[in-house]
Parts: structure tokens; sequence; C-alpha cells
């Protein structure tokens, strides 16, 4: 299998795809050699994970080939790609709980012989996979039982039993710590030596630059650059990422900051989250950062009364409020922008007009009649105040692209004239034109005396844009720091629960 | 088309052709039978034919006009509306001697209505499958109407107010197609021009995020199933009153005309889409399809069989445009 260094494995040129109204990728080449871990880097919507899919034979592309050691492939199934030599990790786990590990990883070629299952060979091929990837896992162990690290390297395990020439991780530590993260290196580390060539994507730069050998940089479905890893430092992969400095992509105004207009204090939801105590002040940006899991969506949730919590009590304006429902937190003057814009944001099948008004009827109807010339005005100020690109308000939200429905869901909450603004994951998926945008919408709102609280698992945008960062790991708050004192490091040790709370 | 420097675009708009077909299939439809039925029957194109067809529809209209609220708020459908309109018959009925017509109509909308209370209750607030609760629901108010009752026929004797419903008060028009056109017009602007009407769209668009959007999400769904068994209710009333008999099984498959007239009106089973003219529209349809046939001499086996494909073809036009626009 391991054939000279150098040798080209895959090759994908002039890939082309597009999806109705987006094209995703436009002519992307991208070579990976034998033996090379190779980085593919870019924001959401960049076009990584449509690239992928092709090559994984989840999509063909509209133009271009891919060829595998020279030879053209045509990839009209997943299961193809596989057979190909293409093996997928993806970050989540796809295994079935109440099987072994050896019958985990064989599953799909269980050995038989006339028909039954010959588990003496499933539990040697088992113990001779795990140990060529370093692990110390027991082939009879039930997965279910397994932690979520060793999951993955379960995993990982039947991706490599498969025998595959090309693995591509994506986004494979986004829930683990610090040192699992390092024990799922070693493993790589090992697969590469083994003449596999890896594809290796994700956010945390540092850990890009550490582990990989080239980073191919894609923007708006475009390759920006490829070039060797060595030298390349995170602000100089962002500005490519971006294609412009941080600091326009995420602009930080300067407000003055004014009285404590939200304060939280020991707020409790029982196995979700515990103990929170927070305080968000006017014109205040707050980030809440912390791993996936950690519960920072569910704390966010719980302010807003979508989900109950059982202890700790929430202050608005100095006076103490009790949030049972949406209602009263819009109510209380509570808005909150969430993480999962399709399920929680936007009714997909109305008009931008009647998304915009749903949360505030009552200002544009008198005695439960709707007053279309009222609703009209309001709804198309607010869309052309947020950029809403095309300004068009009788349009079904469904035809808009992903970063004009999250403006949509902007301007429906900016509407109810919020003092707390609770923002989830404001610019995921979005393109970076409609992020800037975003954010300096989100800039205004604080320079209006909006108390903003942001959720964001891209550190660079929690730090660009944050006053204060309170950090979350499992549930608990490990660190609250000042803008000053956060950096990725700093942020990262908390969120891993691996340094003490300030 | 896929030059490089061309940026992709930002929307992507509705097929025009296809947002046309949604609005003209059915009036053509419509159109096409009153044609082909006055070529194939002397007694089709008539004032009397059509007039019995707008009684028919009156009685299944007012039905109807709830069923829509049901299917947009994703509802599903409401089954317990054989019983409602059998609880309306029989009470008004058999209360007529002791109390009259009117007094007996009172009691038998207020004993659907509040038997639609707890439809609303389960399916609204406990979040309970509103196939299986207002299935539950029904057999239990029949049940309790039958013994009531005891299982028998109820005639009543009242033919003044009888021939009141069915003669022609305004411009020809029967009394009971007016109180059904009252019905769906008042339907019609509650869905289109009041808060609450947003609110129904809203919960059959997105549940979630229109829970998110601080609306009583379960309010809305309980008022729909509510308004259903209210106006089920009413239509048993008119129909006991018109026929001045009931019996336990009066409203058997009136549930499934009306769910037939609202599919076939194009809104749509997935919720948040339709509005109470469409359905008026489907159901228009359906009846002079049906009376087309009856007065053809068609078996009535051929006539389920027509009626059949007619439901399944709105069903699989339905999921075509609504894949086509986008919005799936």
């Amino acid at each position: 299998m391991t054939q000279n260094a150098d040798a080209t494995v895959l090759a994908m040129k002039g890939i082309t795809k597009t999806f109705p109204g987006v094209k995703a990728l436009a002519d992307v080449d991208l070579e990976v050699r034998t033996g090379e871990v190779h980085a593919i880097v870019g924001e959401n919507g960049a076009g990584k994970s449509t690239l992928m899919k092709i090559l994984a034979g989840v999509h063909p592309p509209d133009e271009g080939s891919v060829t595998i050691e020279g030879e053209q492939m045509w990839f009209n199934s997943p299961l193809e790609a596989r057979r190909q030599g293409v093996g997928m990790v993806y970050q989540e786990i796809n295994l079935v709980p109440d099987l072994t590990v050896a019958e985990n990883i064989s599953l799909g070629q269980l050995p038989s012989s006339a028909g039954f299952v010959n588990r003496l060979e499933l539990h040697r091929t088992a113990a001779r996979v795990l140990k060529e990837l370093g692990t110390r896992l027991d082939p009879q162990e039930m997965v279910g039982r397994l932690s979520v690290s060793q999951q993955q390297l379960v995993e990982i395990a039947k991706v490599y039993a498969s025998q595959p020439r090309i693995v591509v991780f994506d986004e494979p530590t986004s829930s683990l710590s610090e040192h699992e993260a390092k024990a799922l290196f070693r493993v790589i580390e090992r697969m590469r030596s083994n003449g596999i060539a890896i594809i290796y994507i994700s956010h945390r730069l540092r850990e890009v630059l550490d582990i990989s050998d080239r980073v191919t940089v894609l923007r708006d479905g475009r390759i920006i650059d490829c070039r060797s890893t060595e030298g390349l430092t995170p602000p100089e992969m962002i500005r490519l990422m971006v294609g412009r400095d941080l600091d326009d992509v995420f602009p930080k105004r300067h407000v003055a900051i004014g009285n404590p207009v939200l304060e939280v204090a020991g707020l409790t939801r029982l196995g979700v989250f515990e103990d929170i105590s927070l305080t968000v002040r006017a014109g205040e940006i707050v980030g809440l950062a912390g791993l996936v899991g950690a519960g920072r969506t569910e704390v966010a949730r719980a302010l807003f009364g979508l989900d109950r919590y059982d202890a700790g009590t929430i202050r608005l304006h100095d006076s103490e409020v009790r949030i049972r429902s949406p209602k009263t937190a819009v109510r209380a003057g509570i808005a909150y922008i969430p993480e999962d814009r399709k399920r929680d944001g936007v009714a997909l099948s109305l008009s931008v007009k009647e998304n915009i008004s749903l949360p505030v009827l009552r200002q544009v109807a008198r005695l439960g009649w709707l007053q279309r010339g009222a609703e009209r005005r309001m709804t198309q100020q607010k869309a052309e105040e947020l950029y809403v690109s095309p300004p068009a308000i009788d349009r079904k939200v469904a035809t808009f692209s992903g970063g004009n429905q999250q403006k949509v869901v902007l301007a429906k909450w900016l509407a109810s004239e919020p003092t707390v603004l609770i923002l989830d994951e404001p610019t995921r998926g979005v393109d970076v034109g409609a992020k800037a945008d975003i954010h300096t919408i989100i800039g205004e709102l604080a320079a209006s005396g909006v108390a903003i609280i942001m959720i964001s698992s891209e550190l660079p945008e929690i730090l660009a844009v944050s006053d204060r960062v309170y950090v979350l790991h499992e549930g608990r708050l490990t660190a609250e720091l000042d803008r000053s004192a956060a950096d990725e490091e700093s942020v990262m040790s908390a969120a891993t629960g691996e340094a003490v709370a300030a | 088309m896929t030059s490089a420097a061309t940026l992709p675009p930002r929307v992507t708009e509705e097929k025009t052709a296809n947002k046309i077909l949604g609005w003209i299939a059915l009036p053509v439809g419509i159109l096409a039978l009153l044609v082909i039925g006055s070529l194939l029957s002397e007694q089709f194109f008539t004032t009397r034919n059509l007039t019995n067809v707008l009684i028919n529809m009156s009685i299944v209209g007012i039905i109807v006009v709830g069923m829509t609220f049901v299917f947009i708020v994703r509802g599903l459908a409401d089954l317990s509306v054989p019983a409602m309109v059998a609880i309306g018959a029989l009470l008004t009925l058999s209360l007529q001697p002791s109390l009259g017509s009117l007094v007996g109509a009172l009691v038998g909308i207020l004993a659907a209505s509040a038997a639609g209370l707890i439809n609303g209750l389960f399916i609204g607030y406990f979040r309970l499958n509103p196939v299986i609760t207002t299935l539950a629901t029904g057999t239990i108010v029949l049940g309790i109407a039958q013994a009531a009752v005891g299982g028998v026929i109820v005639y009543g004797d009242d033919p003044a107010l009888q021939s009141f419903l069915t003669g022609r008060i305004i411009l020809g028009i029967p009394t009971i197609v007016l109180i059904f056109l009252a019905v769906a017009v008042g339907g019609h602007l509650l869905l289109s021009q009041t808060i609450f009407g947003r609110w129904v769209y809203a919960a059959g668009s997105n549940p979630d995020a229109t829970k998110a959007s601080a609306v009583p999400l379960n309010f809305t769904k309980a008022a729909a199933f509510w308004m259903t068994a209210t106006l089920s209710g009413f239509s048993g009333v008119l129909l006991a009153l018109t026929l001045q008999t009931a019996r336990p099984g009066i409203g058997t498959g009136y549930e499934f005309d009306a769910i037939t007239a609202v599919v076939v009106g194009g809104v749509s089973l997935l919720g948040g889409f339709g509005n109470v003219p469409r359905a008026i529209g489907g159901l228009l349809l359906v009846t002079l399809l049906s009376n087309i046939m009856v007065l053809n001499g068609i078996p009535t086996a051929s006539q389920g069989l027509v009626m059949g494909a007619l439901i399944a073809g709105a069903v699989a036009l339905d999921v075509y445009l609504r894949r086509r626009g986008g919005a799936a």
C-alpha cells in the first residue's frame, strides 16, 4: 500500500457544485499525497463539507473529476466511495450502543461461515485493528458503556478496518477535551505512518497548525490558497479564511457601559447546568463560551423561558422576575435569537413580513384585527434596517439565503425592542458579508444600550466582540474573563475544564 | 451560467408556472364540472338541482370551515365530527317538546362546544395525538348521546322552522345557505385578518419557532379543535331542524366529507398553508362531482373510486408544489 512519499493519492479537479440558489463550489482543485495530513480550513459555508460530501459519494459534482491513485472515480453512492477506499469520520457517533466494540468495528462486513458470524475472526480483526491504532480498548466491551472519546476511537477503528486509502476527519475534536484530543492525534499519526492520506477539517486553528503538513483554504466555494503549514500563523490563516482582517468581520464598537440590566444568581437546572451567576450591563456584550454540550444553549433557553429552571434568581433592572415562558420573557424585555434557525427561528413557509411581525402582532393590530398598512410599514422598515436582501417582505422566507434568514430572525426580535438580547450562534452557516452585517447590527444595538449575551463556538468571534467572557464546562461556570484577559488559550483551558475558575 | 465571475444568486424565486397552477387548478376544475354536468344531464343546470347542491353543501360546509383551521394549524384532522353532529342533532330534537327548538339548539351547540374544549385541552395543552384524541372523545360523546336517547330515532315537530331554513328568503337563496355563507365569511375573516389567524398559520408552519416567538401555541391549537367541535354541533342542529328527525348515526361520514373537501381545496395536511375560500372551493368541486355522478346513475362503488382518486391526486399535487416551491 505504501508507495514512494509525495505520490498523489487523491486528485479532485475542477469540482463545481450548485445547489438551488447557491453555488457551493466553483472550480475547486484538491490534491492529497500519501502519508500527509492535509487540513482544509474555511468558514462555515465556505464549501468544506460540500467538497467532502462529494468525495464521500453523498452528492455528485456538477462538473469536475475525482481520481484516486490515477484512477477515475464515479461515485454514485457512499457505499461505492467506501469500497474505493474513502473513509469518513464525522463528529457525530454512528455506532450501535448495544453491540460490542468488535461487532461495531466489523459491522457491514461481518466475517461469516455458512451464514453464521465467525466470532473468532471477528475478535481477531478487532484486536488487530485496535492494536495497530495504538489504543487499549477491549473488543468485548459494549459500546454504550464507553465515553464519547472512546466511542470516537471505535468509529475510527471501524473506518480503519475497511482498509481505506484516504480518511477524512470532519471536526473530530469538537466535543473532546485537550487531553482526549491528544490521544486522537496519536491515532491519526499512526494512520499516517501506515500510508493513509488524511484530510483534516477543524475550526481550531492551533490544532490545524500542530497536526497538518499542508493547508488548503476555502472561501465562498473557491480555493484561496494551498500551502505548507510550516511558518503559518493563526492570524494569517484567519485572514486567508475570511478575506479581510478580523476587525472588519467583527467590528468592535466602543460603547459606554452602563448599569447592570440582567443579574442572574445561582441559576440551576438539575442535571443540565448548576449555579450559574452572571451579570450583563447596558451596552455590554458578554460572550458565553464553552464546548458543544457545555450547557450554553440550555442556560439561554432557561433565561428565555423555553426550559424551566429549578433554582436561582433572575433580576432585570433591579427587580426580580420569574421567567415561566417565552411570553413572560418577552414581556420582561428579553429576546432570544436561537441556535437552530430552521427549528426555532423562522417559519419557512410564511413571508418575511409574517415572520417579523409574529412576536409583536399586538403592535400592528387593533382589537385583534391586523392593520395591514401598519404591519407593512413596520416590517418593511425593520427589513431595511437589517439589510435583508432583497427587502421583499412578501416573499417566503424559504427563498432567502441562510444569512438573510438570520437577519429576518434578528429583525423579528428587534421589533419587540428588547433590553436584553441573547444571541445563540448568530453567524453560524452565514457567509462573510452577512456576518459583518450582523456584527454591525449587534454593535449598533449595544450602542443603543441593549445588554447582549452572545454564544458562539467560534473563538475568534467571541474574543473579537465580547467585553467580558464567561466560560462554561459541563454545566458549570469555570471562568469569567475580562476582554484584556481573554485569549484563545485562557478560554480553551477553562472550556475543557483544565483550569480552575479565576 | 457557470462562469466564475458571476456571483451566486442570493435567492431563489418560486416558479411562476407552479404558482399559477396552484391558483387556477380549482376554479378551472369547478368550471369544467359545470360544463360537463350540463352536457351530460338536462336536470343538472336547473335552479332546483343547483339549489339542492347548495343545501347539501351547507351542512358539511360549516364543518369544513372548522376543519380548515385544524389542517392549517397542523392538527392533522378532527375525527370527533360525527359525534358532535349527532349530539347537536339529538339534543335539539329531544329537548324540542319541553323547551322548544331554539333552546334545544342552544343546548346542543353548547354540549358539542364543551366536548370541543376537552379535545382542545388534550391536544393543545397535553400534546396528545389529535387523531387518537378526537377518535376517543368522539366515541365517548356518541356513547353518551346514544344512552341518553336510548339509541332510537328522535322525531321533531317544528315544520315552521324547517321551511324557514330550506325556504328561499333572499334572491331565492335558502336561509341555511345564507347561514353557511355567514359562517364561511366569518371564518375567512378570522383566519386572514386577525392576530389569532396569523397564530394559526405560524403554528402550522413551524411550531417550535412559533412558541419561541411568544405566541400561545397551546391555546392556538386548542382553539382550532374547539371551533371545529362547536361548528360541527351547530351543523348537527341545522341538520336536525331541516330533517326534523335524528338518530345517533346521523353524523357518520361527515368527517371524511369535510376532510375530502379541505384536501381537494389544496389546504395542506402539513400545516401552514391554505385558506377558507380554497376549502369551500374544494367542497364545491366534490359536491358537484358527486351530484353529476348521481344524476347520471353511476353506481355508488364507482363513485367512491372517483372520490378516492380525486383525493390522491390533490395530495400528490400539494406535495409536488411544496417541493417545487422550496418550502418542503
